[in-house]
């Protein structure tokens, strides 16, 4: 079974080959263990794509001879797991493809033939997010500035980084996010990549990342750890992070390694209380 | 070679607004303009390759992006594309606030609603085009 695994689709657009090898990709990561590498923006976007590359068995999925997917890999120096050639597995089967656009009858039985090839494959391990039975109650402290209501927790057991990112504290493990001040900033957020479960993440490593409209953000964690779980709803709905990003919007729970350690290099509410206050005031010009 | 307007959607693949945009380009090729109208595959573009540089160097090009990477209206450009509109699905997303559009694999009917939307944009654009 193919799970767990980067996918890396040519997605070609202008021919059938090419938008079979596309529905197949996506197909295979409505499991949601599945990653799915983006073929053109993976040229750009090196750090996100190459993580997911080197922590996942890589399938390759070429719709035509051109095999744009396979050159991008072998430019980026990944190892491919596995390979398909969506024209040559048409072949094999005597599936003839239409020359237009759309997934039609013949192209729909090739797509079920290759997924089930797919499905057949030894199954892999896979990490699994499992949320802690740890107990987080905030109790807010707020500022306003013009429309624009900061709220920022006041708990003791709360710390701060000077990036906007909070560490909530229970026992061995915190759970983080960012503050009112990132999802203000942000506006309407589209995008949540989360981090790996069971990464080994350095204080002020990166720990995922936001986007909206405005601008892409770095998560960066106040506390070294292991990433134990992940907000998976955010998923799908990062917009969460706007509703509430310190419950419903939280990112992650990490098991913490040296968090004596960590803490000379974190804030606490009275502090970042200030400092939110003079970056509000301060992006006002 | 004809003088099709190219039609260029980002690659689309991994978030629903880019998915978005790879409809609406479909749309518009397949259904609403194919005699004026014809698509280009991005993730081919990329890799530099000259036969596919010579189909769009020179000739009039509508990309469609998903998100604000421009990963299409970017690489058109750099490849010699006359770039004649940039369009960005957000755009027509911030008209929709609250809907659920779909997921990265399947869109919901709202988002069905947003790519006709998109599309018909598109088509309008290269019907007024002499």
């Amino acid at each position: 079974m193919v799970e767990n695994y980067a996918i890396l689709p040519c997605n070609g657009l202008d021919k059938c080959a090419g938008v079979i090898s596309g529905e197949i990709a996506k197909k295979l990561c409505e499991n949601e263990k599945n990653e799915i590498i983006c073929p053109v923006f993976y040229r750009v976007a090196d750090a996100k794509y190459n993580k997911i590359a080197g922590e996942h068995p890589l399938l390759v999925i070429d719709g035509c001879p051109t095999r744009c997917a396979s050159k991008l890999a072998a430019e980026k120096n990944l190892k491919i797991s596995q390979r398909i050639l969506i024209t040559e597995e048409a072949k094999y089967h005597h599936i003839e493809l239409n020359s237009g656009l759309r997934i039609l009858e013949n192209e729909k039985s090739l797509i079920e033939i290759i997924l089930n090839g797919l499905n057949k494959a030894e199954a892999k391990p896979t990490k699994v997010s499992k949320e802690t039975k740890a107990s987080y109650n905030f109790d807010y402290e707020t500022f306003q500035n013009g429309k624009f209501i900061f709220r920022v927790p006041k708990n003791s057991e709360v710390y701060y980084n000077e990036n906007d990112c909070w560490a909530y504290v229970v026992g061995n493990l915190a759970r983080i996010g960012v503050t009112d001040f990132v999802q203000q900033n942000l506006s309407d957020i589209l995008y949540f990549t989360p981090p790996e479960i069971g990464a080994e993440i350095d204080q002020f490593g990166e720990v995922g990342d936001i986007e909206s409209s405005k601008a892409l953000v770095e998560l960066i964690s106040p506390v070294s750890g292991k990433v134990v779980s992940i907000n998976e709803s955010l998923v799908h709905q990062p917009e969460m992070i706007n509703e509430n990003p310190y419950e419903l919007g939280w990112v992650a729970e990490i098991e913490l390694t040296d968090f004596e350690s960590d803490k000379e290099l974190l804030i606490g509410f009275d502090k970042y209380f200030e400092l939110l206050k003079k970056k509000v005031e301060g992006s006002n010009g | 070679m004809d003088k099709k307007v190219k039609v260029v959607p980002c690659s689309g693949i991994g978030k629903v607004f880019g998915l978005m945009a790879r409809e609406a380009a479909l749309e518009t090729v397949i259904e609403l303009c194919p005699e004026k109208s014809e698509t280009v595959c991005l993730a081919y573009l990329v890799t530099g390759d000259k036969e596919v540089k010579e189909q769009i160097e020179g000739f009039n090009c509508i990309t469609v992006d998903g998100c604000p990477k421009m990963c299409a209206a970017k690489n058109v450009s750099i490849a010699g594309g006359i770039v004649i509109e940039e369009i960005k699905v957000l755009d027509t997303v911030k008209e929709h606030k609250g809907k659920k559009f779909g997921s990265p694999t399947q869109l919901d009917a709202d988002g069905e609603v947003v790519v006709n939307e998109i599309a018909a944009k598109i088509a309008k654009i290269i019907n007024e085009k002499k």
